[in-house]
């Protein structure tokens, strides 16, 4: 990475990379695979919640049970992403490097307030809150000289349900809008919330209970519902061949209530809204 | 069930009518299909196309110097070098070449016309390195505005696509009436009035275009390896386009992974690749990449009508006025061919007594009108639509208004208004046996009570005919061209060889015809080889298209095994000293009367014809060949339903049920049959829901992968219940009907109408094909557009 910063290109699962190669949208002299370090495979506890390694397959991630306790949003949010055949070879770190605006982990990782670890040869690690991490389309606070080498996601809080729902053209697409949710309850009123959305900005957009006026109130349709309505008024999303920004904004508006009601649910240790979070 | 054949000599028919396996998909699943891009010659090089970045462009200069000078790269043509190497018209597929304008040339020369249009052509050691040496291509273009829409097309100020056209209008206006429409206009209760239109949308086969053209020079032949429907069509355009002779030109074809229309002939690309051939003494490859296909393949559908029907308040339809604009792209091509059937088969099963239709197709800066599965298929989505559209205007049951309007079998009137018979149609039972099928006094049930929760049911229906290829009309005698000719002979070796001009791209042929011979001959299927893919062994005929091969191939494949079967008996009955008609042949032997103990082997028998062992003066060729016109064939058809809920907050559209009533006549192979419907219905609704062709105002195409042309996956594809109707026989032998492109011409309709009836409470009124969820929440004013 050192000698080749400008004209080489990490490899990884190759799901993004490849195609850009096949339709000469890049040109590197050089490809670094990661596939054969072995550490950037491991999946393991970490603190209260996990660790994942960089080249660990979205596959793998999915399918782990210490995922599914540990990080049940990141579980749910796997699901969405493309196939299985593309999820067996799709790494949980390429797709935070890569940066997709509409890709399903970002979201997550900022919901969760994942510690993302990144290194280069020359100065070493450094950590960066997920939050801080995207900067724009494909775009992040990785340096040219460095990779990311892990992600840490703490565990989930007490009394807290999770939930992600979004809406692509077909199973497996891209998501026009994706929303991953967090949402505690305690003693019959919420004590705190985090949704964050995918496909409606350049990067990850992040709302927080105070702002959604969430906190201390009880968890109800009407609500959830207003929530929606206030993040949509304040959305400017793309428009593209598949949705205009207007309903972008009718997606958020829905999916924000519906997947903070199914989260809250979820709290609250009632899992009656599998038939919207399931993906189609 | 459909009945089974008669079998005169072999006994009871045992395979037509049952679902044998296909013999080609176990060489197909495994991957030992061949394909042209499997093809590889000593010698071989690879060619790669410059495009324009732009949809219309004066062409100013291309200067080829760099790219010629790159590694590995052998020739680059540019559009006047190949114009000087084949005819400089080019031949569009389908297309009318009568000599007039518009002029054009294989790849560009003074202008650009679409985004992707070829300009020069690179062949070199590799396809790698020849898209290297395209970039080093400098092409100096000067932009000129992009005609986008027919609507665009019809201004007489917009900037003319092609100079001698003087205008952008390549057909009509023409009008036809029949029928009497004033008086049909004047009874009218009320006039129903709609502006009905299909999006542009396109073939897209798993494989794509593709040719390795290999020139002799010392013989002058030109060997080609072509992926087509029709082995002497794309022969008899590649002679032409060259000016050589046909037989200095042998077309080979091995599998082809579908087509859907676009491979008739030969394109422009293909043309340019042979010439290259010829000019260069090596073989040359191309094989279209996806991005190639997606934008300058072909494309279709893209058609908008003003319809206006005369009703009586019972629902009755009395007449039609239709003015319908094609939107071409910007080569000439099918349009004008399309607009005709379109025009004769707008009344479908139904009494109309009047139509007045009128066209005008435009060229535009967009990608070339080709044949896509069931290209007249507008007739049926702007009938469909209309019915439906009438039974809201009156407040009736689109099923009743249907039934009102739908002809009776054998009772006045016994054409269609616009002349082809209405022999022998279902139309009528397929729909009361939908109606049971789906309990729709139910189902209004379920739908209100869903209603009452903000939930959004609704059910649709269509009916349609597909000319496969339709009844024989006693006043237009089958054209020579469409003539089935075939060749069958016995082998030395007992098996039996089957020659058509039939071209398989997926539909099993090789499997239905050796069915066919099978029960007629007297053998097993698997001792049928079925003979395809060579100019040189060919009978004359187009190929395959128009969902006529059941007829028309299976019709010559059952005459020409009855005429071999006689004449081997006639052998056997010399050789054996005995009658013909006491003898008959089973299970692949000659058994009966005279023959020994275990019968004759048909080998045994060939081999002593071949020996000269027979009586001088007997015909001892064991083949035969006959011409089949279709008999008296007759429709296929039949009514499709769905019921579906749409998510009025995301406009998602969910498929509970989808239902085929259908009769395709006798059945060959049902498996077949059914895979057929359901491939076609997959694509239908792949159209409505997902699939669309779009260009950006400058004519920029945005749809160039598959990221943004989205087809149906089979997660996307509901189950889909399929029920055959007993089939009326109109021929006393063939009764075989075609059922490819059944499927893909009906389910848009279907599904629309399914989706108007549960959006009917939100007010929303459904025009066009294309539905997707954004669509839909603009239309019941959820948002804004
Ligand atoms: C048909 C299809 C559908 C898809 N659908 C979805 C979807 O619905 N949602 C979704 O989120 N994704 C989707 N994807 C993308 C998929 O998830 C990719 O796997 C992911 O975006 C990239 O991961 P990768 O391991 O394949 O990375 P690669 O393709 O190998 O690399 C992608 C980029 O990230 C860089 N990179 C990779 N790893 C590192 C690292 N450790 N450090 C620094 N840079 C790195 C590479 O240099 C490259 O620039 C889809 C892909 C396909 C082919």
């Amino acid at each position: 990475m050192q000698k080749h910063q400008e004209d080489g290109r990490v490899l990884a699962g190759g799901q993004s990379l490849i195609p850009l190669l096949a339709l000469r949208l890049a040109r590197p002299a050089l490809l670094i695979d990661l596939a054969r370090i072995a550490e950037l495979a491991r999946l393991g506890e970490w603190e209260g919640g996990i660790s994942i390694g960089a080249m660990v397959r979205q596959r793998v991630a999915e399918r782990s049970p210490l995922v599914r306790q540990r990080a049940p949003l990141l579980a749910a949010a796997l699901k969405f992403i493309a196939h299985p055949a593309i999820r067996s070879r799709g790494t949980v770190g390429g797709s935070l490097a890569h940066a997709d605006p509409a890709a399903e982990l970002p979201a997550v990782v900022v919901t969760l307030e994942a510690e993302l670890v990144v290194a280069s040869s020359e100065r070493g690690e450094r950590t960066i809150p997920a939050a801080d991490f995207f900067s724009g389309h494909y775009t992040t606070a990785l340096l040219a000289d460095e990779i990311l080498t892990e992600i840490r996601i703490p565990g989930p809080g007490p009394s807290t349900g999770f939930s992600f729902h979004e809406v692509s053209r077909r199973s497996g697409d891209f998501a026009m809008v994706g929303v991953a949710a967090a949402v505690a309850v305690e003693e019959g009123s919420i004590s705190g919330a985090r949704l964050c959305l995918t496909g409606v900005a350049d990067r990850p957009v992040l709302a927080t209970a105070p702002e959604l006026g969430l906190l201390g109130v009880a968890p109800d349709r009407g609500v959830f519902e207003a929530a929606g309505e206030a993040i949509a008024a304040r959305l400017r999303p793309p428009t593209d061949l598949h949705g205009s920004a207007e309903y972008r904004r009718q997606l958020a508006l829905v999916l924000v209530a519906r997947a903070l009601r199914s989260a809250s649910q979820r709290a609250r240790g009632d899992n009656e809204d599998r038939r919207e979070g399931a993906p189609a | 069930m459909a009945e089974r054949s008669p079998v005169g000599g072999g006994g009871a028919a045992r395979f037509v009518g049952a679902s044998v396996q296909r013999g080609e998909d176990l060489r197909l699943l495994r991957g030992q299909g061949r394909y042209v891009d499997d093809v590889r010659l000593p010698g071989m090089l690879h060619a790669a196309f410059v495009r324009s970045p732009l949809a219309h462009a004066r062409v100013v200069g291309v200067v080829t110097e760099a790219a010629r000078r790159a590694r590995g790269v052998v020739a680059v043509f540019d559009g006047e070098e190949i114009a000087r190497l084949a005819r400089p018209r080019a031949s569009i597929p389908g297309g009318t070449d009568d000599g007039g304008p518009p002029v054009y040339t294989l790849l560009a020369t003074d202008k650009v016309r679409l985004v992707g249009d070829p300009v020069a052509l690179v062949v070199a050691e590799s396809r790698y390195l020849a898209e290297d040496a395209c970039e080093l291509v400098e092409v100096r273009y000067e932009a000129l505005p992009a005609v986008v829409s027919a609507e665009q097309a019809l201004d007489p100020k917009s900037p003319p696509i092609f100079e001698d056209l003087g205008g952008n209008v390549i057909y009509g206006p023409t009008t036809k009436a029949y029928g009497d429409l004033a008086g049909t206009f004047a009874r009218a209760d009320l006039v129903v009035q709609a502006k009905i239109s299909q999006h542009r949308q396109q073939n897209v086969p798993m494989e794509g275009r593709g040719i390795v053209a290999s020139f002799d020079p010392e013989t002058g032949e030109l060997l080609v390896h072509a992926a087509t429907q029709g082995v002497n069509t794309t022969r008899a355009a590649l002679a032409a386009q060259l000016g050589l002779a046909a037989e200095k030109v042998r077309v080979l074809a091995g599998d082809i992974g579908g087509s859907f229309g676009l491979k008739f002939g030969i394109s422009r690309e293909e043309v340019a690749c042979a010439a290259a051939s010829r000019a260069l003494g090596r073989p040359v490859r191309w094989i279209e990449d996806r991005g190639e296909n997606l934008t300058v393949s072909g494309q279709a559908r893209e058609e908008s009508f003003e319809v206006e029907a005369a009703v009586t308040r019972e629902g009755e339809i009395l007449g039609m006025r239709v003015q319908m604009v094609v939107d071409a792209g910007a080569y000439p091509g099918l349009a004008p061919m399309v607009v005709d059937s379109v025009r004769e088969m707008i009344p479908g099963p139904y009494r109309l007594q009047a139509l007045e239709f009128s066209a005008t197709v435009a060229v535009t800066n967009k990608a070339s009108y080709v044949a896509y599965r069931g290209p007249w298929a507008a007739e049926t989505f702007v009938r469909e639509r209309m019915v439906d559209l009438v039974a809201t205007e009156l407040g009736l049951d689109p099923l009743e208004v249907r039934l009102r309007n739908v002809a009776r079998r054998g009772e006045p009137p016994l054409r269609m208004v616009t002349g082809p018979p209405l022999a022998g149609i279902t139309a009528r039972e397929s729909l009361e046996r939908m109606a049971e099928l789906i309990d729709l006094p139910e189902f209004r049930r379920r739908q209100a009570a869903a209603r009452r929760e903000g939930r959004y049911l609704g059910v649709g229906f269509a009916t349609y005919l597909e000319p496969a290829p339709g009844p024989r009309s006693p006043d237009s005698p089958p054209d020579p061209g469409e003539l089935e000719h075939q060749r069958m002979r016995l082998e030395a070796d007992g098996t039996l060889s089957v020659f058509t001009a039939q071209m398989p791209h997926g539909q099993g042929h090789e499997t239905t015809l050796a069915q066919i011979a099978a029960d007629q001959f007297g053998v097993d299927w698997e001792q049928v080889r079925v003979v395809v893919g060579d100019s040189s062994l060919s009978p004359a005929g187009f190929g395959t298209g128009g969902s006529r091969f059941a007829t028309m191939a299976g019709g010559a494949t059952l005459h020409a095994a009855r005429e071999l079967r006689s004449k081997v008996l006639e052998v056997a009955a010399q050789l054996l000293d005995t009658g013909p008609e006491r003898l008959a042949i089973v299970g692949g032997l000659v058994v009966g009367e005279g023959a020994p103990a275990g019968g004759l082997q048909l080998a045994e028998l060939a081999a002593a014809a071949e020996r000269g062992l027979l009586p001088v003066g007997t015909d001892s060729r064991l083949e035969a060949e006959v011409t089949f016109d279709g008999g008296e064939s007759g429709w296929s058809g039949g009514t499709h339903c769905a019921l579906v809920e749409v998510d009025c907050d995301t406009g998602r559209v969910r498929v509970e049920r989808y239902l085929v009533v259908e009769d395709c006549g006798e059945m060959i192979n049902p498996a077949i049959v059914e895979g057929q419907v359901r491939g076609g219905v997959a694509q239908g609704l792949g159209a409505v829901l997902l699939e669309r062709s779009a260009y950006d105002p400058d004519g920029q195409y945005l749809s160039g992968s598959f990221m943004d042309y989205l087809l149906p996956t089979a997660t996307d594809v509901p189950h889909i219940e399929i029920e055959h109707l007993e089939t009326v026989r109109l021929d006393p032998d063939v009764n075989f009907r075609g059922v490819g492109e059944g499927g893909m011409i009906v389910a848009p309709p279907t599904l629309c109408n399914a989706i108007a009836d549960a959006l009917a409470p939100l007010g929303a009124r459904i025009t066009e094909q294309h539905l997707p969820p954004s669509r839909l929440l603009e239309l019941i004013g959820t948002i804004g557009g």
